[in-house]
């Protein structure tokens, strides 16, 4: 299917406009990527205008105000130190899209040339990179995560290289398939009998074709990279207290889960409402890239 | 054929029945306990072993004391009376000790309690090819003898006051002789056969441990036939064990639940003193903390009775010396006042009027609410403009990383409690605040050194009359505050909850939980 697509997109090169046109008339047509793309646009807004929405100080402790439940002065309510759970969690929002976002160019900085490199070439280096590869894939991302923050000490710029680093096998995978299907095309038979170089093929012709799905899969890999941080930050191996990430928050609150719930339940609902949105997105992208579904 | 099938659709039936029984079954026991020969205690955090020679834990001596015991038991009070040794006395100048041992004891493998089965307990405990954890605890003891059939003879190097309440310590437990003939001398063992009042039935890993009455033990028979201890690790579970009635007695309550069961007629919250004193030390030879008024600065910056108040919602106690009041040689001469003027003031004077920063290192999980401590004290320091960092690690490699020798020590601050488990000053003194107990030798972790000190506590430690060590130990305690060397912060509290038909368990203050004396109402 990914080759269909590649090779639907490869045939009308110069149409690049009209494409974009195409694919944003299909995504707006779909309902639920709409509602996606509202949920990321709030977060997103939110976060840039964190300083600015931000009742209290995020970091400011008022021990005589712990757990209350939300008010009119704290609309979330106040955590185990008396910070206001609000402002906490608008900037936590900017710390979870930073992972979510640079994790990904991470991932795609080191996985695509990986992969495109491995599945261009072939022989005894694509067996030498995917046998890697498959070794890489082998632990579940979380896992390998973690094993990469214990290398590195935990943090929240480490958070991004972990995340970063445990989405480059999925990329290096899904560029190799793509590119296996496309250096058969004709396309790239010429360019060769027209004399280019390897490399040149190789990020002209070859990685432009294999761009919808490497979208697609960067939109979904945000949301499981923002998952997998607060899977981090829950584990206290994520941003370092006071850092109001949102896994960290969540792991904090669990130990008043009974007392005063706020502070499990909103950003177990921030985590979910911004890893939806950015599946219906992915979801919406996956279908209006595909010319068999538009 | 017909029969059979018959048959079958019969059992079936029967098995159906049975299964739709079987929830009521189990509800109407819960409410009703009508099976009253159970008693089940939820603790956080399993036995590494049982085996006394490898015990390190307050978890491990809470079930442990159950099934070995030792020479010399220590009441709650901090009292010394016979266990296994009935009398003890010194010569003249404290350095050579006979016990007598209680005769007519048996080990739970019918093996007689003798002078010869403590000499070899205790000689096992000082092998150093056995390399127990605690064998600090006799490093005074120079040889073991038996002089007798029910007399043992401890020869010291030289006077150690604080020796019987180390022998009275939960890990100096003795077991069978057989057991330790046994095993090769590096050798541990999972089950011990002690002498106690309740026998090692099963220990199902990860789970729980089963014990069961000692019908031959030498005291008051236990009246409640069967314990359990379950491993329950998460803090809310454990909560709801003891709710739905499936455990009789929870350790380590969070302060933040106390309220909601005090609320639940069937249950009794029990507070009770910890020896454990929770401190932030400081790197004492690093700048900016060699300079005492920055390091006093930081202990008036602190405001120790909102931590007290709010974060262990009254549970606990702040300190006011560096050892809890429990404890033999306590005096008080604290707390700092909190005075973040005073603080700003002092670190003025030291040349920081904008303050500066460094990191504070805090374990997470060890120490009840550790973590949510060491953020509010993080947040009381930017007050007076200490921007500290806040690093945390998992607690074996924080032990190590806090154990570094003076060149290699990498901290700034960290955050640690102490356990003054023999109620003497020593203890908690020596180990912490000597200069000859600097990383790696000892627990001065934090490099404090203070000549008149050591001085002092070598006296104290020879020194075998009270009244003498404990104007010794007042003057050590005073010194060391006025140098500060830690921030210190509070004695925990121990918060466990019983349902209200239990009665008689004792919550000792070494952080044990005992049954040997309960019984169901």
């Amino acid at each position: 299917m990914q080759a269909t697509d590649i090779k639907a997109a490869s045939l009308m090169p110069r149409k690049k406009t009209s494409e974009f046109k195409e694919v944003t008339r299909h995504l707006i047509k779909n309902r639920a990527a709409v509602a996606g793309l509202v949920i990321i646009g709030v977060f997103i807004l939110a976060s840039l205008f964190a300083p600015v929405f931000a009742t209290h100080d995020p970091l400011r402790t008022e021990l005589g105000n712990r757990l209350q439940p939300p008010t009119r002065e704290h609309i979330l309510g106040t955590d185990e130190l008396g910070r206001d759970l609000f402002s906490r969690m608008l900037y936590g929002g900017r710390i979870s899209l930073n992972i979510g976002i640079i994790s990904v160019i991470i991932g795609l900085t080191f996985g695509v040339p990986i992969g495109a490199v491995s599945g261009y070439f072939g022989g005894k280096l694509d067996i030498f990179t995917q046998r890697f590869i498959d070794i890489m894939i082998a632990f579940p991302g979380i896992l390998l995560a973690i094993v990469i923050v214990t290398v590195l000490g935990v943090g929240v710029e480490n958070v991004m290289i972990a995340t970063g680093i445990a989405s480059v096998p999925i990329y290096a995978r899904l560029v190799r398939g793509s590119v296996l299907a496309i250096k058969e095309q004709s396309y790239v038979d010429a360019a060769h009998a027209a004399g280019l170089g390897d490399i040149r093929i190789i990020f002209r012709q070859i990685i432009p074709n294999c761009l919808a799905p490497i979208i697609v899969q960067s939109t979904f890999q945000i949301a499981t990279s923002i998952l997998w941080a607060a899977g981090l930050g829950f584990l206290g191996l994520g941003a370092q207290a006071p850092t109001p990430e949102w896994g960290a928050i969540l792991s904090n609150g669990r130990a008043y889960i009974r007392t005063a719930h706020h502070l499990t339940t909103y950003p177990g609902l921030a985590i979910l409402f911004m890893v939806l949105g950015f599946n219906l997105v992915g979801d919406g992208l996956r279908d209006a890239l595909d010319p068999k579904t538009r | 054929m017909k029969k059979r099938s018959i048959i079958g659709a019969l059992g079936l039936a029967v098995l159906m029945l049975a299964l739709a029984a079987f929830p009521l079954a189990s509800r109407g026991q819960v409410e009703t306990a009508v099976e009253r020969d159970t008693l089940t205690i939820a603790i956080g955090a399993e036995p590494e072993s049982l085996d006394p020679v490898k015990m390190t834990s307050a978890p491990a001596a809470t079930v442990g004391e159950h099934v070995v015991e030792r020479l010399i038991y220590m009441e709650e009070d901090g009292t010394l009376t016979p266990m296994l040794a009935t009398s003890w006395e010194a010569n003249e100048d404290s350095t050579v000790w006979t016990f007598e041992i209680r005769q007519g004891v048996t080990f739970h493998d019918g093996a007689p309690l003798n002078a010869e089965a403590v000499q070899m307990n205790l000689a096992r405990f000082v092998n150093p090819q056995v390399g127990a954890a605690y064998a600090f605890l006799l490093g005074s003891v120079q040889d073991i003898q038996t002089v007798g059939e029910y007399t043992v003879q401890l020869t010291l190097r030289q006077p150690f006051a604080p020796i019987l309440s180390h022998l009275s310590h939960s890990f100096i437990g003795i077991v069978s002789p057989n057991q330790i003939r046994g095993i090769a001398p590096e050798a541990t063992f999972e089950n011990p056969i002690g002498t106690g009042p309740y026998v090692m039935e099963q220990w199902r890993r990860g789970d729980s441990i089963r014990l069961s009455v000692n019908e031959n033990y030498w005291g008051p028979t236990p009246q409640i036939p069967n314990l359990v201890f379950n491993f329950i690790p998460e803090e809310s579970a454990r909560i709801v064990a003891l709710e739905t009635g499936e455990a009789d007695a929870i350790m380590a309550v969070p302060p933040q639940d106390v309220a909601r069961l005090q609320a639940d007629p069937n249950i009794d919250v029990v507070f009770q003193t910890s020896v454990r004193t929770i401190y932030v030390s400081f790197n004492n030879i690093r700048e900016p903390f060699t300079d005492v008024r920055v390091r006093k600065a930081l202990n008036y910056a602190i405001d120790k009775q909102a931590i007290v108040d709010s974060i262990f919602q009254g549970s606990g106690f702040v300190a006011d010396a560096p050892i809890p009041d429990a404890v033999f040689g306590h005096t008080s001469v604290g707390p700092y006042p909190y005075d973040p003027d005073r603080a700003r003031q002092l670190l003025a004077e030291a040349g920081f009027p904008d303050g500066f920063s460094m990191t504070l290192h805090h374990p997470t999980g060890r120490y009840p609410l550790d973590a949510t401590v060491a953020q509010a004290v993080q947040a009381m320091l930017a007050d007076v403009g200490v921007n500290a960092r806040l690093e945390t690690r998992e607690w074996s490699s924080y032990l190590q990383f806090t154990a570094q020798p003076p060149d290699q020590a990498e901290y700034d601050m960290f955050m640690l409690g102490w356990g003054t488990v023999t109620l003497d000053a020593d203890y908690g003194l020596y180990a912490l605040l000597h200069t000859r107990q600097w990383n790696p030798n000892g627990n001065n972790r934090g490099f404090y050194s203070n000549e008149r000190v050591d001085e002092i506590l070598d006296a104290a430690r020879i020194e075998t009359n009270p009244s003498v060590r404990r104007p010794l130990y007042a003057e050590a305690v005073e010194l060391i505050w006025n140098d500060a060397p830690w921030i210190f912060l509070y004695n925990a509290a121990q918060i466990n909850a019983v349902r209200t038909h239990v009665e008689g368990l004792i919550h000792h203050p070494l952080e044990n939980l005992s049954a040997w004396d309960a019984s169901f109402r």
